[in-house]
């Protein structure tokens, strides 16, 4: 098991009765708050393993990326750079993370089953192909509920503009993703406009009424409805979590001054505040034509504000316990086109992993001499998300319910790469 | 002909509880009291008026009483208000419309599958229709079976249109919606823990493997133009292909034309298609294409809506029990497998063969429901779940996305507000609110085995969202009405609860909402707070 045992958890309840009972009366402004103390929300922090899953929309080139293949006709003409790991090249456009690939766990052999857009897009945050009546739960929302702390005031999952559009699925709203534009902006309602007296005044009345029918109705959807009110209520205490203005400037030559940087930037801040769950979206890699230009555009961004990440989580100790996670929905052809492009392929293409549970300085699988195909260590989408869950600590054999059909959290026929955990 | 089922028949009826003349009401308190007295559980006291009066409304019509509703009701000392308050909600337009709204949800959900089958005005005015003019149920479902008509002026051929060229999900959903059997598992190999096998599934898919939507171009359906107009074509020709369990199947493998086959019954006797018959390619759009020489999807329709069919009855029965008791006597609803047995097996029979006999007359039926004392049940009791399953109280269900909007409405006297809202809300049913946001934040409450679940956005959206957009200050809504009274406080909270939580307050809400309202300082915010925070309370966000 992965989770920390409730003993251990910071009981927000047991915290709160402290800070209500100066609030009694209801006319001191209290959202009830338990990161009122700093130490208190690192300590909540230091629990618990998170991820965050850098997602690369429209499916980037793993021969412009990891896996290159110099002197091919299916190579393109980027060249190589040596890494920290002896005998292990990537490509020029990535000399930061070049210099970062003894943190990394790199996975050249994926093998995945949807070429398309949309299906590539739900593969890839689900495990699963879409499935006519069952809504899958992505990655985010999955984690949420084993990994997401019910006392923490922030929400459990979190994108920035992102792309996965299945969201809870059937594991219902409690897990629904709380997801921030591409510039970072909240989603619509998030913050109060009332004036704090106002808010507590009203929220006094309402409470009134909520206590008397709690006490008639023990039904447990009236309980959920009340926390989940709470939870909007407390969410005012932390919406400064997601505004990095503050520190940007002192951090944008790490991230990169970039809108991605910038996304990379916050996700870090929500991790360090125990958001389980982060995903940061960056755009444009659907490369049909002028894939060189294309990634030449893209990916020395996103290698910066990766490579920042990573750094930053290093040096704040978070490390350890986050999973950062690099892919899109599909690779792309080695075959060039006639517009300099790439097409969509899912036979070979590249992954990347870096901190919890995944092992450091390791490249696995191989694909052909040209990229064609896997010839060794081929990783399904089924291989992946169950070697993911494992990283970070989920146990794999959990099944799921959609009426009476089990739902296995590792996908049917996917398997946990040993070889890839620490 | 398809094999009479006669043995279930008789089945049914033989062992069948219900005396001749017993109403179907009383067998259900007599059942579900016998399962008390075996589990030694003791049942929540009759409902009160109020709780009745709101949970009818909301369940019946899909809204709360007006004030004046309330207020009549209330006050009525008749000894049958109960009955004929549901004998008026029946004989309400609503009515259709809310049970419209329920089976859309079940025939389409949120997010339908295919083309074309996102907007349903054409389909959601058939279906309520059929429950106001009470078309018996065989009758409207073999009508969505064999697709008849157009899907904007009859609506009933949208249902199909959603698995245009995927017979295998059509019969999935066809199986679940109409026969509560679920096939998904024998999609790939046979049923792990049931009787059904592999070729079961692709003997009913194959009814569906000749279906092709035509388009016949846009209509008008009431205020939504450009509607579009599909029909339901079907091929003399083409079949399903079976190549065995996924495990043993091999690349390039083609399979076998599997020849359409009733579930667990037998195989269909089809005529011989007369020589030279063929095919277009394609059928040409704008155009209704010809009728098959034989049907095969009308004829999987007359055995599936047949009074004879073992799964049809029992599984209308269940789901539209479980739609007024929260769960199902089978739960969950749509598996009436051998290994998921009924809570109350002989209730199931009764309900069933009473539907029979009274040749699926579903106002009957819902009026036999919701005139049992089981239904009128409080609420109040130590049980923790919301749906309890030995029905010893109420079950507490949450509003849907429409409820919502439209108890909202209500509650705020919108209506007198604006005197085109019937026209807006017809256009957009979540007036004034926006629609997206609605459906977003309340669509699907629910995880994925029935249960309410709590989110955070739809607090976000209460707290800092729309709703206070329908607390208007304009002449003859709520808020106008108790500001510009001259009654003293305590009337005019009187007059709050009764219009939105259609109740009387107790006398310690009284105290506290006066005490709240009469302060000097903030009149029109307080005022404002206090429809607040009655709109968005959780005894508002269910029905209980």
């Amino acid at each position: 098991m992965t989770h920390c045992p409730t003993h251990e958890h910071l009981s927000r309840r047991s915290l709160l009765k402290g800070t209500l009972a100066t609030a009694a009366g209801g006319t001191v402004l209290n959202l009830g708050s338990l990161f009122n103390s700093k130490a208190v929300a690192e300590a909540a922090a230091r629990q618990g393993k998170r991820c965050i899953l850098l997602w690369l929309n429209g499916g980037a080139s793993q021969f412009e990326t990891f896996d290159m293949k110099v002197g091919q006709e299916t190579g393109g003409p980027f060249r190589p750079i040596q890494t920290k790991l002896p005998g292990v090249e990537v490509c020029e456009l990535m000399p930061r993370i070049a210099g970062m690939t003894d943190d990394l766990c790199v996975v050249r052999s994926m093998r995945t089953s949807q070429i398309d857009h949309p299906g590539g897009i739900h593969l890839m945050h689900t495990g699963y192909s879409k499935t006519t009546g069952i809504r899958y739960p992505e990655l985010g929302a999955v984690v949420g509920k084993y990994l997401g702390n019910p006392d923490l005031d922030l929400p459990s999952f979190v994108k920035i503009a992102s792309n996965g559009d299945t969201g809870a699925g059937f594991l219902g709203p409690r897990f629904a993703p709380f997801s921030l534009n591409h510039s970072g902006r909240l989603p619509s309602f998030s913050k109060s406009n009332l004036d704090p007296a106002l808010e507590s005044r009203r929220h006094a009345l309402r409470s009134f009424l909520e206590e008397t029918y709690a006490e008639e109705h023990p039904a447990e959807t009236s309980k959920m409805h009340r926390e989940a009110y709470d939870q909007a209520r407390r969410l005012q205490n932390v919406l400064d979590v997601f505004d990095a203005e503050e520190e940007w400037p002192r951090y944008k030559d790490m991230y990169g001054d970039s809108l991605v940087g910038k996304r990379c930037l916050i996700a870090r801040r929500l991790v360090e505040s125990g958001v389980p769950f982060v995903e940061v979206g960056q755009s444009g890699y659907d490369t049909h034509a002028d894939n060189f230009s294309g990634h030449k555009s893209r990916v020395p961004t996103m290698d910066h504000a990766w490579s920042g990440l990573l750094t930053d989580l290093k040096q704040r100790g978070l490390f350890d316990d986050t999973l950062v996670i690099w892919m899109g929905e599909i690779g792309r052809t080695p075959r060039i086109n006639n517009r300099s492009g790439r097409d969509h392929y899912v036979r070979a293409w590249s992954t990347a992993l870096a901190g919890a549970g995944v092992k450091r300085g390791y490249v696995h699988g191989k694909t052909d001499e040209k990229g064609y195909d896997v010839v060794d260590g081929k990783v399904t989408e089924g291989d992946f998300f169950g070697t993911v869950y494992k990283a970070l600590g989920i146990d794999t054999e959990i099944q799921h319910y959609v009426g009476i059909r089990p739902i296995p959290i590792t996908p049917f026929g996917g398997e946990v790469k040993d070889e890839l955990l620490a | 002909m398809p094999r009479v089922n006669f043995a279930i028949l008789v089945l049914l009826l033989g062992t069948s509880v219900v005396a001749a003349a017993e109403p179907l009401r009383d067998v259900i308190d007599r059942e579900v009291a016998k399962a008390w007295a075996e589990k030694g559980l003791e049942p929540a006291a009759r409902s009160t008026d109020a709780v009745f009066l709101r949970r009818v409304h909301l369940d019946l019509v899909g809204t709360i009483p007006t004030h004046d509703e309330a207020v009549a009701f209330l006050d009525d000392t008749s000894p049958d208000k109960r009955e004929k308050l549901i004998d008026r909600l029946l004989a309400d337009p609503r009515f259709g419309r809310k049970q419209g709204d329920e089976w859309d949800m079940v025939l389409f959900g949120r997010n339908p599958a295919g083309y074309d089958t996102r907007d349903r005005p054409g389909f959601q005015k058939w279906i309520a229709e059929r429950f106001n003019d009470n078309t018996p149920y065989d009758v409207w479902a073999a009508a969505v079976l064999k697709a008849e008509g157009n899907s904007a002026d009859h609506g009933a051929p949208l249902f199909l249109v959603q698995y245009d060229r995927r017979p295998l999900d059509a019969a999935v959903a066809v199986s679940k919606i109409f026969l509560g059997v679920q096939l998904e598992c024998a999609r790939c190999h046979d049923h792990p823990f049931e009787d059904y096998t592999q070729l079961d599934f692709y003997g009913m898919a194959a009814f569906y493997e000749r279906l092709r939507k035509v388009d016949l171009g846009t209509t008008r359906v009431g205020v939504h133009t450009n509607v579009k107009k599909i029909v339901v074509g079907e091929r003399n020709t083409g079949e399903v292909l079976f190549s065995g369990a996924a495990t043993d199947q091999t690349p390039g493998k083609k399979g076998e034309a599997v020849a359409p086959k009733f579930m667990q019954g037998d195989v269909l006797e089809e005529p011989e298609l007369p020589e030279g018959v063929e095919d277009p390619k394609s059928f040409p759009a704008k155009k209704v294409p010809p009728a098959p020489h034989f049907s095969r999807k009308d004829a999987l329709a007359d055995w599936i809506t047949s009074p004879e069919n073992p799964w049809f009855a029992k599984a209308v029965a269940n789901r539209i029990w479980a739609q007024y008791m929260g769960r199902g006597l089978v739960d969950p609803v749509d598996n009436l497998a051998p290994s998921n047995p009924p809570s109350h097996p002989e209730l199931l029979d009764a309900l069933a063969a009473g539907l029979i006999e009274h040749d699926f007359d579903l106002k009957w039926f819902i009026r036999e429901i919701t005139s049992s004392r089981t239904y009128q049940l409080g609420h109040t009791g130590s049980v923790v779940d919301a749906r309890p399953r030995w029905f010893e109280r109420a079950r507490t269900r949450p509003l849907s996305a429409e409820e919502l909007a439209d108890a909202w409405r209500v509650a705020t006297d919108y209506l007198s507000v604006r005197p085109d809202a019937a026209q807006r809300v017809e256009k957009n049913r979540f007036d004034p609110l926006t629609s997206g946001f609605v459906l977003r934040f309340f669509g699907k409450p629910n995880n994925g085995v029935g249960d309410f679940q709590g989110g955070l956005s739809e607090h976000l959206y209460f707290n800092n969202g729309q709703v206070t957009s329908l607390i208007s200050t304009s002449k003859g809504g709520l808020y106008d009405r108790l500001a510009g009274s001259e009654e003293p406080w305590e009337q005019r909270v009187e007059r709050l609860f009764l219009t939105v939580l259609s109740r009387r307050p107790k006398p310690a809400e009284t105290e506290r909402f006066v005490a709240h309202l009469a302060a000097e300082d903030d009149q029109q915010d307080r005022l404002r707070e206090a429809i607040w925070a009655l709109m968005t309370c959780s005894e508002f966000r269910f029905n209980h």
